[in-house]
């Protein structure tokens, strides 16, 4: 691969004079698509056309199909023959070079890499003397690093017909189809037969009340808002519309229900291995800032449960959305061993009004007053209740046992917790003077399990202790349950009356498992 | 009157997936073995490399790895097993 003072090779008038952003893509691969929506907005904002020069190694249909698709207004040529990808000499696509105006290679990169990108076009205005073009955002859903594909010159020969588009990325789909009613059957009963739900009644989806939703996001039809894993079908606002419609929701949910649609799909949370597993996990929402008060959310008495259409309608529309688009149907992908009552719905909100403390929204970078959806993939709540304690460090001990077997009894340093205090848990660490952060790091200093416990004949966790953090915890050795304070997370819910609060375990937690994501929202 | 329906489903027709072609032997055969990284998987892998060497003359037995059980298979890893073009490719699932 050409790296940098190379000179970029003579093409015979395919690429212009530099200096210019050359990449090199391929129109099955996903990072590809990535790369090419990043590249047309970079190209927007550099003004005059010519720049950016996208390379593709298929042939003009395809190639002009996946630009239609991704609704692209950066032309791309064609590397036919692959004679020039050949001379640049990468492996994989895409694969970017920044030429500059002596054609000399200043920089390149192959996959889809933001900061690399960013690099790339700050490097680009520079040659061109421009101002520096916004840099691209982290938290958009869209994930900072993905591999790319081999590149097609280097692929073995096959008279094999090409994959089919994946469109993984792709802005605008299809429009539903229209379903009719068989003439003397029930509606409702119709659409359990059709299997379009949960085992619960919905309303059906009639052409009336799904326009009235879509009207009410004030977005297009056809536009899509995600690509629901595993199956990665695309979430049209009008297929959110028909299951929020199934689901109960007020058109006036839409404003909710599509941002948390969004934001399920941010790589970082990691559906899809959620969609699929055997563990207990499902995804939990919630709901921060002025929307909860304006559309009736609970926040207090019974905000786990049933006391609110909002919480409901909207937890159970993300639900069908994850049956129904991504394809997780028990029995079928999800299967999960038990299950958990919040793949009916699992939607809270945060009691702010009787919060000590700021918003979790603000812990996880969103300005407190602000909208805002975030998910954790949950385990159901772990019921804590202490009516005696009458200090916030008493109070905090009767949390520790609950967090400390999370996910599984001896293993440590895997998992994460949210805490969920109650109004009247949350005023005793109040007069204690107890910030959230006072709280959290009494909980992770004081929550372990026992080395004592690892004496046995093995046991899930006891192979990897040799890597755990030895403590002593009010006199006794234990190894520390979290790996950082920031493992557990804390917000206020709950009615005003009972010393109660919850506990609600992860699943496989990181980067290489499901992290909590937190989206902003108008 | 008839009352019409927006589907809330998925529409799309998805291609059925075509099996590789079967090896009519695996005797003197290159075959990859990818973990998806459950807990214990090693211990079985083992022994089934041990068996296909024993049990079924098999040549050479190569390991991969996903670097979590969580998350779809990276394209670096696919690109390494496709690099090795073993004749056959054994991946499943556990819990």
């Amino acid at each position: 691969m050409l790296g940098r003072g190379e000179r970029a090779p003579d093409l015979e008038g395919l690429i212009p004079d530099g200096p210019l952003l050359l990449s090199f893509v391929k129109t099955d691969c996903p990072a590809c698509h990535l790369a090419l929506r990043c590249l047309d907005d970079l190209d927007a904002q550099f003004g005059d056309a010519g720049r950016i020069v996208v390379l593709s190694q298929d042939d003009r249909e395809r190639t002009a199909a996946m630009s239609e698709g991704l609704r692209l207004r950066l032309p791309a040529r064609l590397d036919e023959g692959w004679s020039a990808s050949a001379a640049f000499g990468f492996e994989a696509v895409p694969a970017l070079f920044l030429i500059d105006g002596e054609g000399l290679v200043a920089g390149s990169c192959q996959g889809f890499d933001k900061a690399d990108l960013n690099s790339l076009a700050a490097n680009l205005s520079d040659l061109l003397d421009r101002p520096r073009v916004a840099r691209l955002k982290t938290g958009d859903g869209t994930p900072e690093f993905q591999p790319g594909c081999v590149s097609r010159h280097l692929e073995p020969e096959s008279d094999a017909e090409p994959a089919p588009l994946p469109g993984l990325y792709d802005l605008r789909s299809r429009r539903a189809s229209r379903v009719e009613v068989p003439p003397g059957v029930e509606a409702e009963e119709f659409c359990y037969q059709q299997g379009f739900a949960d085992p619960l009644p919905v309303v059906p989806p009639t052409v009336e009340r799904v326009d009235a939703a879509i009207a009410a996001s004030g977005l297009e039809p056809a536009e899509v808002v995600a690509h629901i894993p595993p199956n990665y079908a695309p979430a049209t606002v009008e297929k959110i519309a028909a299951n929020a419609v199934m689901a109960g929701c007020l058109p006036a949910y839409m404003r909710v229900l599509v941002p948390a649609v969004r934001a399920l799909c941010d790589e970082r949370l990691d559906i899809h291995g959620v969609q699929g597993t055997t563990h207990f996990a499902a995804p939990l929402a919630i709901v921060n800032g002025p929307v909860r008060r304006e559309m009736g959310f609970a926040c207090g008495s019974n905000v786990f449960s049933n006391a609110a259409r909002p919480n409901s309608a909207i937890g159970r529309a993300i639900q069908l959305v994850l049956r129904n688009l991504g394809g997780a149907s028990p029995g079928t992908i999800d299967m999960s061993t038990l299950g958990n009552p919040g793949r009916f719905s699992y939607v809270i909100g945060e009691n702010e009004e009787r919060s000590p403390w700021g918003p979790l929204a603000s812990d996880l970078g969103v300005a407190a007053g602000r909208n805002a959806v975030t998910f954790f993939c949950a385990e159901p709540p772990r019921a804590v209740s202490e009516h005696k304690a009458r200090s916030g460090g008493t109070l905090l001990r009767a949390f520790c046992p609950v967090l400390a077997n999370v996910w599984s009894h001896r293993s440590c340093g895997r998992s994460e917790a949210l805490v969920v205090i109650g109004p009247e848990h949350a005023a005793t660490l109040q007069r204690s003077g107890f910030s959230k952060r006072d709280a959290v790091q009494f909980l992770y200093d004081n929550t372990g399990v026992p080395v004592s416990e690892y004496d046995g004949d093995g046991g899930e966790g006891t192979h990897e202790a040799s890597n755990y953090e030895e403590c002593v915890i009010r006199g006794v050795r234990c190894y520390r349950k979290f790996a950082r304070p920031e493992s557990i997370r804390v917000m206020v819910a709950g009615g005003p009356a009972g010393k109660f609060s919850a506990v609600l375990g992860s699943w496989a937690t990181g980067t290489g498992g499901s992290q909590m994501v937190c989206h902003e929202f108008e | 009157m008839s009352i019409t329906l927006v589907n809330p489903m998925d529409e799309r027709a998805l291609p059925n997936a075509i099996p590789a072609p079967r090896l009519r032997s695996i005797e003197g055969a290159c075959i990859a073995l990818l973990d998806i990284g459950k807990a214990g998987g090693s211990v079985f892998l083992d022994r089934l490399r041990t068996l296909l060497h024993q049990k079924y003359g098999v040549l050479e037995v190569l390991r991969y790895r996903k670097p979590t059980f969580a998350k779809p298979i990276p394209e670096s890893v696919l690109a390494d097993i496709r690099q090795v073009q073993p004749h056959a490719v054994i991946e499943a699932l556990a819990d």
